[in-house]
């Protein structure tokens, strides 16, 4: 009986008679975005990075467990227009299979904000993000990184992201993600719908614990055989201006174009690694 | 010679009665207390200060207003540039009286004042009353501005200036902001409805010219000692471990009020700061766990030090002097932020 209550005390929510703040500690769980904006006027720097596998054919002693090499690298400015929207713009190095040399452009939109007193169980928020590969073009016509068109070095990704804070320590996620890729391989389709969960502890009101997972509804038959579903772990911390985040992940690169599109490393053959984000923000001018 | 010397003194005697009458006669007391506290120093010759404004301009000090509270003001089509990014002069300082009674300076008058009036409990003084006191950035301050202190300790627009530029980490102010700031001060003067004086007195005071030479001295001490001319400034140091009672016998409750108007004024939801407070047992704890320290973390510390602006983190938190913030007070702070640890 005890449990049961438990679990409808966890479900309805503690008496958030506000609007829910730092449902998560930072604009980012794992690899996806949380419903947290950067507040108006506020800027932020993120320098991102993943290594290589840790384990498995790839990793071990000889690359220092993934430190040698470079999965993703990851460098970006964020801005709130207001306390719900914030926009950014970033440079991705890009797993290289099929993309390197990405431009990243994106925007997010607080839609909803979790309050008890307004009857909003949960938070959501919208974002759009597109990517430009501007690497030079491969000589094989068969090869995805032809790019006959200009267009065919464009992809985009569109998520609805809906959190709900459980408690002062635990909050949840659910993240459909579209993803479209002009130009794609043979084997491959263009536009490809997945949806992540994510849950976030905080173990002190800086330091929190993440767990992330996308499953992608894959299309079946001869299509997409390698493909593989992204999950990652880690944790955050944070200081006066700063976040920490360490974790580990099977997906290599970083938007969800990428860890949702691109992902075929299996955790089960040690095809995980170390990735870290840092974010500095700055306040410019106050609210 | 004779005829000329009559004329002078008649006109002399003309002047003199033309000062006297000059306020016009005043019979409702609504109409003595808007007596300004300036102009009865100024009767009684009592010692003014050096920024004391003859005109006033309602539409300078509507400029001067917009300042305060935003930071800039709109003149003409345009906003004009904000004084300073990070702070306005209400982050730090109300405009309204503190206190019961403008004579008192004690942290815990004004903390009962500020539950009373629903106001915040801000380390700065008041605005409210600037434009009649002598002195500022008083006692300890010096400490923390050195020589900038020396120019604006006794000279308001120079005070100004230096809370533009350092305390609130912008620009110096233009000419046109100042005077607007200034006739804003002035709009908020002290007036005899401000201080606790008998009506008889009051009376006695709108026909200054009619008081005894003992009487005229009596009034002028009691007008000049009816509110706080020069707030001091005591800076302490961190309170030392075996000095601390970590909130024990302190009163929790007074320590709520504490916390949600000094602390959350500037930390809820990050209004002015990078750092996040609220209301919860985590915000509580990440206090508790660190209020041994000699750190910045330690509210011991924090309250008695503040922090300095640095390269890309402008926005810092000014300390609390003795005046400000009672070492009472501060426990009874740390009292509350342990119980919010243990919700």
């Amino acid at each position: 009986m005890k449990k049961i209550s438990l679990f409808f005390t966890l479900l309805a929510g503690f008496g958030f008679a506000q609007d829910v703040t730092e449902t998560f500690n930072s604009t980012r769980i794992v690899n996806s975005h949380s419903t947290e904006t950067l507040s108006d006027r506020q800027w932020e720097y993120r320098i991102e990075h993943r290594f290589g596998d840790m384990l498995g054919v790839g990793g071990g002693a000889q690359t220092a467990f993934g430190f040698d090499q470079a999965a993703d690298i990851r460098m970006g400015f964020e801005h709130g227009l207001t306390d719900k929207w914030m926009i950014g713009m970033a440079r991705l190095k890009g797993v290289g299979r099929p993309y390197r040399s990405i431009l990243q452009g994106s925007t997010k939109y607080r839609i909803l904000t979790q309050n008890k007193e307004k009857n909003i169980p949960f938070s959501l928020a919208v974002l759009g993000e597109m990517y430009y590969t501007y690497m030079t073009a491969s000589t094989d016509s068969l090869s995805v990184a032809f790019f006959p068109k200009l267009e065919h070095r464009l992809s985009y990704a569109s998520q609805l992201i809906f959190t709900r804070k459980m408690g002062e320590r635990l909050s949840l996620g659910l993240m459909p993600t579209f993803v479209h890729r002009n130009y794609v391989d043979s084997n491959d389709v263009n536009s490809l719908f997945a949806v992540g969960g994510a849950l976030n502890y905080k173990v002190t009101k800086n330091f929190g614990l993440l767990l992330e997972y996308f499953y992608n509804v894959e299309p079946g038959g001869e299509f997409r055989p390698n493909a593989t579903n992204s999950f990652g772990l880690g944790f955050e911390f944070q200081t006066n201006g700063h976040s920490f985040h360490i974790n580990l992940t099977n997906s290599r690169g970083f938007g969800a174009m990428q860890y949702v599109a691109l992902t075929q490393e299996q955790w089960s053959l040690g095809q995980f690694r170390l990735g870290f984000s840092i974010s500095r923000t700055f306040k410019i001018r106050r609210k | 010679m004779r005829f000329y010397s009559l004329f002078i003194l008649l006109v002399g005697i003309l002047g003199i009665y033309t000062l006297d009458s000059s306020r016009g006669k005043l019979e409702s007391i609504d109409e003595v207390n808007e007596i300004t506290l300036e102009s009865l120093i100024q009767e009684l010759g009592g010692k003014l200060p050096q920024h004391a404004m003859d005109d006033f301009d309602p539409k300078k000090a509507e400029l001067g207003e917009q300042l305060v509270l935003t930071g800039q003001a709109k003149k003409g089509l345009f906003k004009s540039k904000l004084i300073s990014p990070y702070f306005t002069c209400t982050d730090c300082h109300n405009l309204v009286n503190e206190f019961s009674d403008p004579r008192k300076n004690d942290p815990a008058d004004r903390l009962e004042t500020a539950i009373n009036k629903n106001i915040p409990f801000l380390p700065g003084s008041t605005l409210w009353g600037v434009y009649n006191r002598m002195s500022w950035y008083n006692g300890d301050y010096v400490k923390k501005y050195g020589d900038l202190v020396k120019k604006a300790r006794y000279s308001l627009p120079e005070a100004i200036q230096v809370c533009a530029e350092y305390c609130a980490a912008g620009r110096p102010l233009k000419n046109w902001e100042l005077e607007a700031i200034m006739h804003y001060f002035k709009s908020k003067e002290l007036r005899l409805k401000d201080i606790a004086l008998d009506n008889n007195s009051k009376l006695k005071l709108a026909n200054v010219a009619e008081l005894s030479e003992r009487e005229r001295k009596k009034m002028k001490t009691v007008i000049e000692s009816s509110f706080v001319r020069s707030y001091p400034a005591k800076f302490l140091p961190t309170m030392p471990r075996e000095d601390r009672k970590y909130g024990e016998g302190a009163d929790a409750e007074n320590g709520r009020e504490i916390f949600n108007r000094s602390c959350m004024h500037c930390h809820e939801n990050g209004r002015v700061t990078n750092l996040h407070l609220n209301r919860t047992s985590l915000t509580g704890q990440m206090f508790v766990k660190h209020l041994e320290d000699y750190t910045d973390e330690s509210l011991y510390q924090i309250v008695r030090h503040g922090t300095y602006t640095m390269a890309g983190r402008n926005q810092y938190m000014p300390l609390y002097t003795k005046e400000k913030m009672s070492d009472e007070q501060l426990e009874s702070l740390v009292a509350y932020i342990k119980k919010l640890a243990e919700k």
